[in-house]
C-alpha cells in the first residue's frame, strides 16, 4: 500500500513537473488518453472505424513527412509505399495464407526495398525532377498491377483479407496503439542526431558532404525508413478492409498526403498526423453532401496555407507557447519569465 | 624518399570554354601554411573545388599522403583529414548553431577521435568556443552576421579535426578587429593542442585571401594564380614584390 502511493505520488510529479507544464504536451497526453479510453465512452461502430482509418493514414503521412518535409527529398509518389505495403500483405495473406501479424511486417520489408529500389535513381534528381520521377512509380506499379490480373486481381484487386483481429474492439486497440508506438518512434528518429543530418541536408546537401558525412547513404535511408513505416500503413489498411486495390495507388492519394502534412505543418512529424486526425473525420462528416466535399476540403487547405505558411499546428503551437529568448526552452504564452532561466520573456 | 603530404600535379579544369584551373602544380610539406592568392577568378576557390572532390578536375591528380584524391567522394576525402570552409558562406540556415557542427561532429572521423561516450554536443560545443560563437549555440545560424557565419565555417571544418585545412577567403567581410581575432584564432589552431574535447595536431592549411597584409603574417609560402596559371610561388615578401605578380593585381584595379 504505502510503495503503492509513494509511486503514485512520484507520478504525479513527474506529471506536474513535465506534462503540465506544456500547452502541448497536456494536448498530447490528452490525445493517448483520449484515444486509448475511447472504448470505455463508446463503441459505436462507425466511430471506430473512423479512428482506425484515421490512425492508419496519420502513419501514411507521419511517414511522408519523415521523408519529404525533414530531408527535402519531395515525393510525389508516396501512395507507392502504401500501395506495396497493401499488395504485399494481401497476395501473402490470400495467396500464401501466412497469418496477417506475419504479413505486416514483410510488407514493411516490401516496401523498404521499394524505398531502396526508387531512392537510388532519385539521389542525383532535385526539386522538379525529383517530383515528377517520384510521381511517375506509383503509375508504373498500377500498370504492372493492371498486366498481372492473375496475381494482383487487376482492376478488381484481392479481396477476402483476414483483419487482424475479429473482434472490433481488438483490432480498434491493435491499431491505435501501433499508430501511436510507431509514430512516437518517427518522432524520436527525427530529434535523434540522424534526424539533425535528415535537417541539414534539406538545408543544404554540399555543405553536409563537406562536413564528411555520406549523403548517398543518408539520403537512401531516409528513403527505406519512410518506406518502411508507409509500407506498415499500407498492409494495415488492407487488412482492415479486407481488400487491395489500384486505389491504394492513385495519384490522389499520393496528393491527400501532401496535402495533410503540408496543412499541419512539414517537418514537424506531430503536424501531419495533427491534420489527419482533423481532415479525415471532417471529410467524413461531411459526406452527406458528396458534391461540396472536394470543395470544402479545398478552401480549408487554402485558407491554412494563405494565412499559416507554416501549417496549422506550429502556427497554434507559437499562440499558446513561447520560446524562451535567453535557453530556447518553451513557456506557456501567459508566462512572464522563462521557467527554468527566469528570464523575461517578450 | 618520403611522400610528399600534398601533391598537386598537372591539375586542370574548365568551364566551357574558360580554363578556371589550367595545369597547376605545387607540393606542401606538413604542418605548413600555405597561402592562396591572386585576382578575382584567378581559379582560387576551383582550386579548393578540386582538392576537396566538390569539383571534379578534367586532368592531372591530388595526392594526398600518397594516395589519390582524384575521383573520390567529398565526405571520404573530409574523412581522410582534408577539411574546407565555403567562400560564400554555407550553413544550415534554420538549424541552431550548435547543430550546424554537430553535423561535422557526427562525421566518421570526428566519431572515431571522440573519447569516450556521447561527445557529439560537447565537442560541438567545444568547436564553438574555439570559435568565439558558443554563447549564441542556441541561436538559429540565419540569425549571425557576416563575420559570425564566417566563425561558423572554420568551427565547422575544425569539427572533423583536420590534418588539412583550406580557408577561403576567412577574412572577408570581417572588420578589423575581428580579422584580428580569426587570425588569433588560425595561429592558436596551427600551434595545435587540446580545445576542451576538440584535438588539433596543428593541421596544415591552404588560406585564399584578398588581405594580403594579415595573410603575409601568418603564412609559410604563397602561391600565386592567375587566369588559372601560376603565377609565382616563393617567400611572402618576395611573392609581393614581384612585378609580375604587381603587374596582376594592378591589372585589375589593385590589390591592397
Ligand atoms: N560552376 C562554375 N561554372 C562556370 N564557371 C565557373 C564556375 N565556377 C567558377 N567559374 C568561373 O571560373 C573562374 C574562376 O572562378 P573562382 O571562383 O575559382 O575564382 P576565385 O579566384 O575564387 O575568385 P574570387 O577571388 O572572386 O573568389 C571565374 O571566371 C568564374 O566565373
Ligand atoms: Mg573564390
Amino acid at each position: 500500500m504505502v510503495a503503492a502511493g509513494l509511486y503514485l505520488k512520484r507520478f504525479y510529479t513527474v506529471v506536474r513537473g513535465e506534462v503540465l507544464v506544456l500547452p502541448s504536451r497536456v494536448i498530447v497526453a490528452l490525445f493517448f488518453l483520449v484515444l486509448l479510453g475511447m472504448p470505455l465512452i463508446s463503441q459505436d461502430p462507425y466511430l471506430i472505424r473512423i479512428i482506425v482509418l484515421t490512425s492508419i493514414f496519420a502513419i501514411l503521412a507521419a511517414s511522408w513527412d519523415l521523408l519529404s518535409g525533414f530531408t527535402g527529398q519531395m515525393n510525389f509518389g508516396h501512395a507507392l509505399f502504401f500501395g506495396v505495403g497493401a499488395y504485399a500483405s494481401a497476395m501473402l495473406n490470400v495467396h500464401l495464407q501466412i497469418p496477417p501479424w506475419v504479413c505486416v511486417p514483410l510488407a514493411a520489408v516490401a516496401a523498404v526495398l521499394t524505398g531502396l529500389l526508387v531512392g537510388i535513381p532519385c539521389l542525383r534528381l532535385k526539386h522538379t525532377y525529383l517530383a515528377l520521377t517520384t510521381m511517375a512509380f506509383p503509375i508504373i506499379l498500377m500498370g504492372i498491377v493492371f498486366a498481372l490480373p492473375d496475381i494482383t486481381g487487376g482492376e478488381l484487386g484481392i479481396s477476402g483479407l483476414q483483419r487482424i483481429s475479429n473482434s472490433m474492439i481488438g483490432n480498434y486497440y491493435i491499431y491505435v496503439v501501433t499508430m501511436l508506438v510507431l509514430c512516437t518512434i518517427m518522432w524520436k528518429i527525427t530529434d535523434s542526431h540522424t534526424g539533425i543530418i535528415f535537417h541539414a541536408i534539406r538545408e543544404d546537401e554540399l555543405a553536409v558532404k563537406a562536413s564528411g558525412i555520406n549523403t548517398t547513404r543518408y539520403k537512401l535511408m531516409a528513403f527505406c525508413l519512410s518506406g518502411f513505416f508507409a509500407g506498415i500503413a499500407g498492409g494495415l489498411y488492407a487488412h482492415y478492409m479486407r481488400i487491395a486495390g489500384p486505389s491504394t495507388l492513385e495519384v490522389s492519394m499520393s496528393f491527400t498526403v501532401v496535402i495533410w502534412a503540408v496543412f499541419g505543418g512539414i517537418a514537424t512529424i506531430y503536424g501531419p498526423i495533427a491534420a489527419v486526425f482533423i481532415l479525415f473525420p471532417l471529410l467524413e462528416f461531411v459526406r452527406f453532401w458528396p458534391e461540396y466535399r472536394m470543395l470544402i476540403f479545398a478552401v480549408v487547405v487554402l485558407l491554412i496555407l494563405l494565412y499559416m505558411p507554416e501549417g496549422l499546428i506550429p502556427w497554434v503551437r507559437d499562440k499558446i507557447e513561447k520560446e524562451c529568448p535567453r535557453c530556447k526552452i518553451r513557456n506557456v504564452a501567459t508566462r512572464k519569465t522563462c521557467r527554468i532561466c527566469t528570464a523575461v520573456l517578450d | 624518399m618520403a611522400v610528399p603530404f600534398l601533391e598537386v600535379e598537372a591539375l586542370t579544369k574548365s568551364f566551357g570554354g574558360l580554363r578556371a584551373v589550367d595545369n597547376i602544380q605545387f607540393r606542401m610539406e606538413n604542418k605548413e601554411i600555405l597561402g592562396l592568392i591572386g585576382p578575382n577568378g584567378a581559379g582560387k576557390t576551383t582550386l579548393l573545388r578540386l582538392i576537396t572532390g566538390i569539383l571534379k578536375p578534367d586532368s592531372g591528380s591530388v595526392r594526398f599522403q600518397g594516395k589519390q584524391l582524384v575521383g573520390l567522394k567529398t565526405w571520404d576525402i573530409v574523412n581522410m583529414g582534408v577539411a574546407c570552409t565555403f567562400q560564400n558562406m554555407r550553413p544550415f540556415r534554420r538549424l541552431p548553431i550548435i547543430a550546424n557542427v554537430m553535423v561535422s561532429c557526427l562525421s566518421p572521423r570526428s566519431m572515431r577521435r571522440g573519447e569516450w561516450v556521447k561527445v557529439v554536443e560537447s565537442k560541438a560545443m567545444d568547436a564553438l568556443e574555439f570559435a568565439g560563437i558558443s554563447d549564441m549555440a542556441l541561436e538559429k545560424a540565419s540569425t549571425l552576421s557576416q563575420g559570425d557565419l564566417k566563425r561558423l565555417e572554420v568551427a565547422r571544418a575544425i569539427a572533423t579535426e583536420p590534418d588539412l585545412l583550406l580557408l577561403d577567403e576567412p577574412f572577408g567581410g570581417l572588420s578589423p578587429a575581428e580579422t584580428d581575432l580569426m587570425a588569433k584564432s588560425i595561429r592558436r589552431l596551427h600551434k595545435g593542442g587540446r580545445f576542451g574535447r576538440l584535438h588539433s595536431e596543428g593541421p596544415a592549411m591552404i588560406i585564399v585571401e584578398h588581405k594580403l597584409q594579415q595573410l603575409m603574417k601568418i603564412v609559410d609560402r604563397i602561391i600565386v594564380l592567375n587566369f588559372g596559371t601560376l603565377l609565382a610561388e616563393g617567400k611572402p615578401d618576395d611573392v609581393v614584390n614581384n612585378p609580375a605578380v604587381i603587374e596582376a593585381y594592378l591589372g585589375q584595379g589593385g590589390g591592397q
